[in-house]
């Protein structure tokens, strides 16, 4: 450890005591790794248990120049929360205090280690919930979520994390802290909050989370539909919106997920369909028999085997647990995986189904698909196992080959996962050097020393250039 | 002068011009919300409405692609025969899309279909120096690097000029309807305390002086005119020499609404969002207004006025206007996109 840095751990230490302070190799090995594959290089982990905790923390890594990497639960699958060169981690896993729930304003200010399931938990008594819902949401964090601008199933219609935060407290890089948006809509200014949700951790630490929460619907109906050709499937998730009905989910499983699913969540799932929708529509009950009748109707238009209408709340459950353990249930096919969450148009799914079919098949790969079907948003599984070198380039390979479908078909490389380091060096697929040259300025607008979370997001050697060095002359009493 | 681009090439070779010489720019699109923010004297005026083009439309994928000069009428044209709409925008015909966007204009439907920044996927933009930056991504889902699309939307031109827009549409719903109810405002906030309280999702409950309007918008079965109302129609907004857009904690706009009709002040309230357009005759009542936002833990900003009354068009500097500041010499390094329009009669901190 070099010297500033050496001198950091003992300042840290002195401030949250040796158990919230861990620079062991334990601990440092624990730390470079989140969810993915990526392996980083950890030099200390901060836990801090307060805000003012934490912008003591900033503010000593800002005096010894040292970088920092915010972590929530660690389960992102980019390698966002993976520090690269050493430098402070700050875990937020401690702060998991639920303020008092504001039900006249549906809102609720919570800490960054709150898990996102416990919020909806906590406030169903209510009538409420938080609507994003990431298939990981026993295990995520909300400041995870927001600094991926997480999404979930249930985003088609109720949309990402980012329309759900109403407001936040960011400690800047070096220390100072501000709160961004609030209840009152549409502050005066820019809107930095949004900004800040997504920004995978590189412009501050969030240390508090204005959620907005949302009325449980009145009425919800959840159907499983089969196909026997992936196709037919692909056809039914457009048609079902184009008959201008967005239902409140619309999921597709292919046959290999199926299996591996059916196999220890004993949904009934039919192993023997190419691939299977999980459809849920909500609302009045009108809405939910009107939609539902359209449903049904495409369905059977578009060569559907069987409907499924989840008879009881317990049926429904039952469904959406197979749905999102998924990624888990991949474990019983090869002992780890690697994924892309790409996003093509609605519209190109089922030739970017048949493509990822191709490559998988070139590749020699086993390829398990589950995913937001009705916004596009991919999650083509390839399992693997990290001990076969042959086996993991062969991944790697199609993955990489997956990605590059998917921009040629006009989608983008994330939908929910963030870009992390994994995706860092796909950035110039879709945005030219000017674009990325523009990111590089927001970041540094907000973090100017460039120590946080460096080597996420923005591909190496990213530069915001000579532009806006000095601050633009303002005119007398003004503020921008 | 007035100088009207109909490409974006000819756009940024006129503000690269620009920027070379220090001439201040105003930018104009329908001209509806370009009374805004602190007046400024711009030597040059550029109008967008020469960009005028739809880009791409597809309809099943729910995106049009259009360039920042389109009108929300035109918007309407190219998708309306698909039955699909931009909820989340105002009404007005005339207004242009990069306008709608720059000034962060949100339609009346926002109680249910949300504020106008969430359908705003991909933006391009041409900078205060001439580069041509997009940001986003046209599919209906993203997180491919930092969201300039919300950092564009309420902008106010400070950034740049938006050149092109991809928005995610909307199916029209199958079934839409006003209702109305007249009365004392203790009556109307009891009827609109009921709807919110409702199993229906309102697209809007709207309160103006003596009256309630909700839209009700979904399924033909749900059109039931809600307890004490009768179908009705969409209200017609204030009219006056001003008008300043409220901010406040929606469960605050109740007290809100009794206060101004207490001073018999015209305003058009949307409940449960907590926005509330206010007229305003001159710099007392911008004072007037803003202090009872205050007090109610909001802010609030003149959209529209002659120049006495944005004067103060914003109260206080809010946090991270340093980060702001940045942001703008990267984007506008030669400051010459509306300056002075983010302004504030209290010292400006460092």
């Amino acid at each position: 450890m070099t010297g500033g840095a050496g001198h950091l751990a003992d300042r840290l230490r002195a401030l949250l005591g040796p158990e919230r302070l861990l620079d062991g190799n334990l601990a440092r090995n624990l730390y470079a790794h989140d969810g993915s594959i990526v392996t980083g290089d950890c030099g200390m982990v901060a836990l801090p248990e307060t805000t003012e905790e934490v912008a003591t923390c900033m503010a000593m890594a800002h005096a010894a120049g040292v970088e920092v990497t915010p972590r929530g639960s660690g389960t992102g699958l980019a390698g966002g929360a993976v520090p690269l060169e050493g430098g402070l981690v700050i875990s937020l896993a401690r702060m998991r205090e639920m303020g008092e729930v504001d039900t006249a304003n549906a809102c609720v200010w919570v800490q960054p280690g709150v898990l996102n399931l416990d919020v909806s938990m906590a406030v169903e008594h209510l009538g409420l919930h938080y609507a994003p819902d990431p298939s990981s949401q026993a295990a995520c964090s909300i400041g995870g979520n927001v600094g991926t601008n997480a999404g979930g199933p249930h985003c088609l219609a109720y949309g990402v994390t980012v329309q759900h935060v109403l407001g936040l407290e960011l400690v800047r890089p070096d220390g100072q802290v501000v709160v961004l948006g609030g209840e009152a809509p549409d502050p005066p200014g820019f809107d930095l909050r949004g900004v800040v949700v997504g920004a995978e951790g590189t412009v501050g630490v969030v240390t508090r989370v204005l959620l907005r929460l949302t009325p449980l619907p009145p009425d919800v109906r959840t159907m499983l539909l089969d196909f026997m050709t992936v196709a037919e499937a692909s056809a039914t998730v457009q048609a079902i919106i184009a008959e201008g009905i967005i239902p409140a989910a619309l999921e597709m499983m292919d046959r290999n997920m199926a299996l591996a699913v059916e196999e220890f969540v004993h949904a009934g799932l039919p192993t023997d369909a190419a691939a299977l929708l999980l459809v849920e529509v909500d609302g009045t009950r009108a809405e939910v028999d009107t939609a539902t009748g359209i449903v049904e109707a495409v369905a059977h238009r578009h060569g559907v085997r069987t409907v499924r209408v989840a008879r009881d709340e317990e049926e429904r459950a039952l469904l959406w647990k197979a749905r999102k353990t998924a990624f888990g249930a991949v474990a019983r096919v090869r002992p780890s995986y690697y994924l892309h969450d790409c996003v093509v148009p609605r519209t190109r799914l089922v030739e970017i189904m048949e493509a990822i079919g191709e490559i998988t098949a070139r590749e020699r790969v086993i390829c398990l698909n589950v995913f937001h079907a009705g916004d596009g948003n991919l999650h083509p599984i390839i399992a693997l196992d990290r001990s076969d070198p042959d086996e993991t380039e062969r991944a790697m390979r199609a993955g990489d080959q997956i990605v590059r479908a998917c921009i040629a078909l006009g989608g983008t490389l994330s939908g929910e996962h963030g870009i992390g380091v994994e995706k860092r060096e796909y950035m110039p697929l879709v945005f030219d050097s000017g674009d990325l040259e523009a990111q590089a300025c927001v970041r540094r607008a907000f973090d100017p020393d460039g120590r946080m979370n460096p080597g996420k997001v923005l591909p190496t050697g990213t530069r915001c250039g000579e532009v806006g060095l000095a601050d633009t002359q303002v005119p007398e009493g003004t503020w921008i | 002068m007035d100088l009207a681009p109909t490409t974006r090439d000819e756009l940024a070779a006129m503000l690269q011009e620009a920027s070379a010489h220090g001439r201040v720019l105003d930018i104009r699109g329908g001209g509806l919300h370009s009374r805004r923010g602190r007046p400024f004297t711009p030597d040059d005026t550029i109008l967008t409405r020469g960009l005028s083009r739809v880009v791409d439309y597809v309809p099943d994928d729910m995106t049009i692609t259009v360039e920042g000069g389109v009108t929300i009428a035109e918007i309407l044209a190219a998708i309306g025969g698909h039955r699909q709409a931009w909820p989340q925008a105002p009404a007005d015909p005339t207004a242009t899309v990069g306008g709608v966007l720059a000034a962060a204009v949100s339609g009346r439907r926002r109680l249910r279909d949300g504020p106008v920044r969430d359908s705003l996927l991909e933006v391009v933009v041409a900078t205060g120096d001439g580069r041509i930056i997009k940001g986003g991504g046209r599919t209906v889902k993203t997180v491919t690097g930092y969201d300039l699309p919300r950092l564009l939307t309420g902008s106010l031109g400070t950034l740049g000029v938006i050149v092109q827009a991809t928005l995610r549409v909307w199916p029209v719903p199958m079934a839409e309807q006003w209702f109305t109810a007249h009365g004392d405002d203790g009556d109307m906030l009891a009827i609109a305390h009921g709807v919110l309280a409702g199993r229906h999702r309102p697209a809007a409950v709207i309160l103006t002086p003596g009256a309630a309007h909700v839209c009700l918008t979904g399924v033909p079965d749900d059109m039931v005119a809600p307890p004490g109302m009768a179908e009705g129609s969409e209200p017609v907004a204030p009219m006056g020499p001003g008008t300043v857009q409220m901010g406040v904690p929606p469960a605050a706009l109740p007290a809100v609404v009794r206060h101004l009709s207490l001073e018999a002040r015209p305003f058009e309230a949307w409940l449960g969002t907590g926005i509330c357009h206010v007229i305003a005759h001159d710099a007392a009542d911008v004072t007037a207004v803003r202090d009872l936002a205050t007090s109610h833990s909001g802010h609030a900003q003149v959209v529209d006025g002659d120049d006495a009354l944005r004067a103060d068009p914003f109260g206080p500097v809010p946090a991270g206007a340093d980060i702001m500041r940045h942001l703008r010499s990267s984007f506008d390094p030669a400051g010459i996109l509306c300056p002075g329009r983010f302004a504030a009669a209290a010292p400006v901190p460092a």
